[in-house]
């Protein structure tokens, strides 16, 4: 059988054979019994292949992490700021005018607590601790984790190094990190373990999120918004352009985890204010 | 105005419907050009981070799941640019018309959670079989047979003339068929020879495919 012919039959079968040559090939096919063997023959090969699919299973971890980037689609049409006024404030007006003040108790409460920003590093560190968040990069070394996120999110972080004493042994440990989406861009996830207790800390740059809700403690020139949701004690504040937020279970609020970033005794003697 | 925002509103909600529904299709894309899972799941992942801010811009009109593979190789051949420079790296095949050696297939993978059709002798040869191909017979493969593009779409998404697409098919079928034999003669299967003859029997697994 020619080459031509073989590359016809690939052709028909993959629907790249048009009007008068189609014609011509189905008028041989119908006479020619070893080109329709052959052409049978291709058609079970295409087949077999296409029952192949999918080669892989899609892992549940990419499914929801490119579903959070598709409900965070930028909607950067900007309503004039006239219109955009006008609405907010006809809707104030109305809720007021027509909803009673017991209803307005009951939606003050059932808000949600807090930023989104801290939301997310709770619920984060939550799949976290379930053992339900892979981590993308796992290295016990903050210069590694700090060039893995270096063309990987829209601001610079450096991750400080705990400077071991001879006869002090280290009070954490550097798990590794992975990236969150979060408004249409990455958050940096970063994962430690103190006495036996995860931490989590969440990074984003201060133009995407700033701290708001909870408790606010102010402490060496610095914010900090305390609140505890599901359980967790989340820190969260702003400092030189970047966002954090810090989740654990430590007592109080939490403040014991700060050392993944102030481990020295004086540093944390700083820290006073956020004790209760 | 607001008649035009809510518009506009429906049509990136159905956008985004329509770009999410082809993420296994994407994902084993991934894992076809880049044969490792994680490097998958970041490709994938990159992939629509940029489909999603490129239509926040603005919304692409046309064939969504071409645009779609399109962004994800470029990203690809850009990644493997930059590590070229790196010396560990590995050489692209690019120019391997005459369809070269391939690389070995991912290690057995037989109790990984991602791999479907496992339990079937057949379904493992053939991933294995895809697997091994050089790379450029490779991505042609999938996109055409197990994606369902046509060689425009497919010249489109891979950068090159029809022609190519083509050629390049019609040699990756055949490298295709030597090495998927190779797999089932291994597994003691019948032979899938190109002149319709099957050695022996029927193939374990599946319905009717050879005889």
């Amino acid at each position: 059988m020619s080459e031509h012919v073989v590359h016809l039959i690939e052709l028909y079968l993959d629907e790249e054979l048009q009007g008068e040559e189609r014609q011509q090939f189905e008028a041989h096919i119908a006479v020619c019994a070893e080109c329709r063997a052959r052409l049978e023959n291709e058609r079970r090969f295409t087949a077999l292949l296409a029952q192949a699919r999918p080669l892989y299973d899609v892992p549940e971890s990419i499914r929801r992490r490119v579903e959070q980037l598709g409900s965070r689609v930028s909607r950067r049409r900007v309503w004039p700021w006239a219109v955009g006024a006008a609405v907010v404030a006809l809707v104030a007006l109305a809720i007021r005018i027509y909803v009673p003040d017991a209803t307005h108790r009951l939606l003050a409460e059932r808000m949600p607590p807090g930023s989104e920003f801290a939301r997310l590093a709770a619920d984060t560190h939550q799949r976290w601790v379930r053992g339900q968040l892979p981590l993308e990069i796992r290295s016990q070394s903050p210069e590694e984790i700090s060039a893995w996120f270096a063309d990987k999110v829209p601001f610079n972080l450096k991750l400080p190094s705990f400077r071991e004493l001879p006869d002090q042994p280290k009070p954490y440990q550097l798990e590794g990190a992975r990236l969150v989406g979060f408004k249409n861009d990455y958050a940096a996830y970063i994962t430690y373990r103190m006495r036996n207790r995860p931490i989590s800390l969440l990074v984003t740059s201060e133009t995407v999120a700033r701290p708001s809700g909870g408790e606010e403690i102010r402490s060496q020139g610095l914010v900090f918004h305390f609140e505890e949701i599901n359980g967790w004690k989340v820190l969260t504040w702003s400092d030189r352009g970047l966002t954090y937020a810090l989740v654990s279970d430590f007592e109080e609020r939490g403040q014991a985890s700060c050392m993944v970033c102030h481990p020295s005794a004086s540093e944390q003697r700083k820290l006073e204010d956020l004790r209760r | 105005m607001i008649r035009r925002w809510r518009a506009r509103n429906h049509a990136e909600r159905e956008f985004e419907r329509q770009a999410l529904a082809y993420v296994e299709g994407l994902y084993n894309f991934a894992m076809a050009l880049t044969r490792d899972r994680t490097e998958a799941e970041d490709l994938v992942q990159e992939t629509y981070l940029r489909a999603f801010r490129g239509a926040a811009q603005k919304l692409p009109t046309g064939d969504v799941k071409a645009w779609l593979f399109t962004i994800m190789r470029n990203i690809w051949i850009n990644d493997r640019r930059r590590k070229r420079r790196q010396p560990e790296t590995e050489e692209l095949d690019a120019d391997e018309e005459d369809g070269g050696i391939g690389r070995r297939p991912l290690a057995d993978d037989r109790h990984r959670p991602d791999v479907l059709h496992e339990q079937q002798a057949l379904g493992q040869a053939i991933r294995q079989a895809i697997e091994s191909l050089p790379d450029i017979y490779r991505e042609v493969i999938v996109l055409r047979f197990l994606e369902g593009f046509s060689y425009n779409q497919i010249a489109t998404i891979i950068g090159c003339p029809a022609g190519t697409v083509m050629s390049r098919l019609s040699r990756a079928r055949t490298e295709l068929r030597k090495r998927l034999n190779h797999y089932r003669e291994s597994a003691a299967s019948p032979s899938l020879e190109a002149g319709g003859r099957a050695t022996s029997g029927r193939i374990r697994g599946v319905g009717e495919a050879y005889e």
